[in-house]
């Protein structure tokens, strides 16, 4: 399972998910994208969807447990959110890893396959993530869609389906941006090192 | 212990004709070592510490060998070996080798980062050092080596029609750059700049030199607008220029890592964008002509993935915005790492050309023979100021 | 104290901390304030400091949504109460106490280590060679991605592609910078893997570098160990007590 390639996918996805904070620092964009990388990491391995799936994971909790212990220590707790994550990437995402990698480019198909892929990691993100949301952080998090758990409070819903449908409403437009972001990077990886990486594993 | 200099042009197999010798050695009989010409090319990649990386090389029990100690360990233990520059990598890793296991030295360019003094020492280790060596290097042989030629390739690839760029150098008219009042320090951080001052005048090629940390990195970043200086005055022909607050530079800068710079995947998506981010008044130039100028770099098509070309030759494409000439003042980082004799003068004669067309040109260099030949005035950066030698 | 005993710490006293109510806190806070105290000394300023950073934006957040436009608190949503602001103010008050609790014990814990290197900390951990493999390499890609990130930001605001401030511009090419990045990495690392790597057998060079240092839990780990799970327990006593 784990070639040396593959160890090395995983690495670099990892630390791409742990360097995008300092990228959206420099430029000063209020989006948090740290799974990116773990996207990437399911298309870049999509020819096996199993290894995906655990080359992911690995990538997703060592990505989490590095940025909670140096950078932000809330980020551990939504590991759930990355198992999520990564089986929607490795199982349904990757169906589109022909699309992306399309050339010359099918831009109707591309739009469509990351909207899909898009809303539906951020649907299933969103609801697996509410109870954390909930139980550790009160129901805020420090980004702008407290004020939409807010509105929906101020409107009589309970806590935990202010919180859900607070994620519901931000998360698929958050994560149709990170599958975005992951599928162009990975359109422009060089054919190289995607065929390099995809190499089976020896037995 | 056999020494071997490996000689010969860009692209006419040198690289791989090292790497075959070093992967040539039986297994168990002898462990090489290499440093090659790429980016952090001098590091294991596995370490995030000074004193990691060594630790991974030190040979258990210790070899009764010569240490080579150009970087002190103690001091630099703590940093990163990323965050050192080339040069320091460099010494980084002769240091490694030089405690390691490794019977055999194989280095592709390197050496080119190092300064004079550095150099002499590191050629003098690997000159009389108890170990094999190769070496790859665009300038003279050491002396005793034995000398192997690789002639240049039958069908040469990346071929440069220096003809063809010299032909493009119009008359261009700079602005003066005037630097009246520098002041900058980082935040949680030391002091770079302090009432420091310098002019830039067009026309003239400055090498800016200065210990690592001093500045000079910071300096550029400033004049292209990256970083926002306190309590400055910089003028543009007279008038307040301020490019942190946007607005664009009339700079053209080439990294010295090449990847380090460019803005898409393929050449197309690089020139596209660029032309599509210049500002208001600055002419665009047209795809025809930049097509041209690949072309006169050696590389035959726009669609050309960047990442997939060998290092010398993305290391060329590199300069192709400067030399293009659409921004009037051209910053060069290590132009010539990797570049053969010919490649090397052929350069500093057509930035001389800029130079005397009207351009300004700011470059940094370990390369002594480059320097030679490209007429410079010195930028010495250090304590906080900016002289002009 | 080894690195694997305040992982533990850390793990329990998180925990406890967790599953803690209002006063439950005030037992994790005491042995979080003794470790400091002990372990860290002179660094407990530094400590505060940090986690405070972090905290205080996320805080003054929860301020501004639970009292200035809620007015209550979740108890009082579920059951239809009129609510009040001080309701609020308490529920905001305990979820940051406990917040600011986890946040200063791993702060207080990467300090207590943060002498050692990245080698000589993985090295002591009890984990699987694979992982140990894994964080090495991680650590070490996220200092090249770093440096090209510097390096990659400059040049391109030097291109007039991204911007240094807030604008549209940033939003639109913004994600240009993320590419030059990664495809910089993966230059490094191919070139690594395709020449450095095969010649030296460097990887083979790790594992001789990490193994062999797993520490067992030594005295002062059981007795940290010890005072956590002391305040996991008293904490859960006074939820119950005290409500």
């Amino acid at each position: 399972m784990f070639t040396t390639q593959r160890l090395i996918v995983i690495a670099l996805c990892a630390a791409l998910n742990f360097s995008i904070g300092s990228i959206v620092y420099l430029v000063k964009l209020p989006l948090y994208f740290d799974s990116v990388g773990t996207i990437l990491c399911a298309l870049l391995l999509a020819a096996d969807r199993r290894a995906a799936f655990v080359c992911c994971l690995v990538c997703a909790v060592t990505s989490t447990l590095m940025t909670g212990l140096l950078v932000n220590p809330f980020l551990p707790w939504f590991v759930a959110t990355d198992l999520t994550i990564c089986l929607v990437s490795a199982f349904l995402t990757t169906h589109a890893a022909e699309t992306f990698r399309a050339r010359p480019p099918r831009p109707a198909a591309f739009a469509g396959s990351v909207l899909r892929y898009g809303i539906i990691t951020g649907v299933c993100a969103a609801i697996v993530s509410a109870p954390v949301v909930v139980y550790l952080f009160g129901g805020v998090t420090g980004s702008g869609s407290a004020f939409v758990v807010a509105f929906f409070l101020k409107t009589g819903q309970q806590l935990m389906s202010a919180a859900l449908l607070s994620g519901l409403t931000a998360d698929p437009i958050d994560k149709t941006l990170q599958v975005l972001i992951a599928a162009l990077l990975f359109r422009a990886t060089p054919t190289d090192f995607v065929t390099m990486v995809r190499a089976p594993a020896r037995t | 212990m056999a020494k071997e200099f490996i000689a010969g042009p860009n692209f006419s197999g040198r690289s791989e004709a090292l790497l075959t010798r070093l992967r040539g050695g039986a297994q168990g009989e002898q462990r090489a070592f290499f440093i090659g010409p790429y980016a952090e090319a001098a590091l294991s990649g596995l370490s995030s510490s000074v004193a990691d990386e060594i630790a991974l090389y030190r040979a258990r029990p210790p070899r009764a060998r010569d240490v080579f100690s150009r970087l002190d360990p103690v001091a630099a233990g703590a940093r990163k070996p990323q965050s050192l520059s080339g040069g320091e990598q460099v010494l980084l890793a002769l240091h490694c080798f030089s405690l390691s296991m490794h019977d055999t030295l194989g280095i592709d360019t390197a050496l080119e980062q190092l300064d004079a003094v550095n150099r002499a020492a590191a050629i003098d280790y690997l000159s009389s050092g108890a170990f094999d060596a190769l070496l790859i290097d665009n300038h003279a042989a050491p002396s005793g080596w034995r000398q192997t030629v690789r002639p240049p390739s039958p069908s040469p690839a990346f071929v440069i029609d220096w003809a063809a760029l010299n032909a493009t150098v119009v008359p261009r008219a700079a602005p003066v750059i005037d630097i009246r009042r520098l002041n900058f320090t980082y935040r949680h951080g030391p002091t770079i700049f302090r009432d420091a001052a310098a002019q830039l005048v067009p026309g003239r090629a400055y090498r800016l030199f200065g210990a690592n940390g001093a500045g000079k990195t910071t300096l550029l970043k400033i004049l292209v607008g990256a970083l926002a200086p306190a309590a400055s005055e910089i003028a543009l022909d007279g008038k307040p220029y301020a490019p942190w607050r946007g607005g664009g530079a009339p700079i053209a800068i080439a990294t010295q890592n090449p990847d380090q710079q460019w803005c898409g995947a393929t050449l197309e998506e690089d020139l596209e964008r660029r032309r599509g981010a210049l500002p208001a008044g600055v002419a665009i130039p047209d795809i025809p002509k930049l097509a041209a100028f690949a072309r006169a770099l050696g590389v035959s098509g726009l669609d050309q993935h960047l990442y997939e070309l060998p290092l010398a030759a993305r290391k060329r494409v590199s300069w192709l915005w400067p030399l293009a000439g659409v921004h009037p003042w051209l910053v060069l980082d290590e132009p010539t790492v990797g570049q053969d004799a010919a490649t090397r003068e052929n350069l500093a004669a057509l930035l001389a050309r800029l130079c005397a067309a009207g351009h300004g040109i700011v470059f940094v260099t370990h390369d002594e023979n480059f320097a030679r030949l490209l007429p410079h005035a010195v930028l010495r950066v250090e304590n906080g100021g900016i002289s002009s030698l | 104290m080894t690195p694997n005993g305040a992982v533990l710490f850390a793990a329990v006293a998180i925990l406890g901390a967790m599953v803690s109510g209002g006063r439950g806190l005030a037992a994790g806070y005491a042995v979080a304030a003794l470790f400091a105290l002990t372990q860290i000394a002179p660094r407990t300023g530094a400590c505060l400091r940090r986690a405070a950073i972090v905290m205080a934006p996320l805080a003054a957040f929860m301020l501004i949504i639970w009292v200035g436009v809620v007015g209550k608190s979740p108890q009082e949503i579920a059951s239809n109460a009129e609510g009040t602001r001080s309701a609020a103010l308490f529920y905001v008050a305990t979820v940051a106490a406990r917040l600011f609790l986890i946040v200063f014990v791993l702060q207080a814990v990467l300090l207590r280590f943060d002498h050692d290197t990245p080698f000589a900390f993985v090295r002591a951990l009890r984990v699987p060679a694979g992982a140990k493999r894994m964080m090495i390499l991680t650590l070490s890609l996220i200092e090249t991605l770093r440096n090209a990130v510097d390096r990659a930001y400059t040049a391109l605001v030097a291109a007039g592609i991204v911007t240094r401030g807030l604008s549209l511009k940033n939003l639109r090419t913004g994600w240009i910078l993320v590419q030059t990045v990664w495809l910089t990495a993966i230059t490094t690392v191919t070139a690594r893997m395709r020449d450095k790597w095969p010649v030296e057998d460097t990887l083979a060079l790790l594992d001789p570098a990490l193994d062999g240092g797993e520490r067992r839990l030594s005295p002062p780990d059981w007795l940290w160990l010890g005072l956590a799970v002391a305040a996991l327990a008293l904490g859960q006593y006074l939820v119950w007590a005290h409500g």
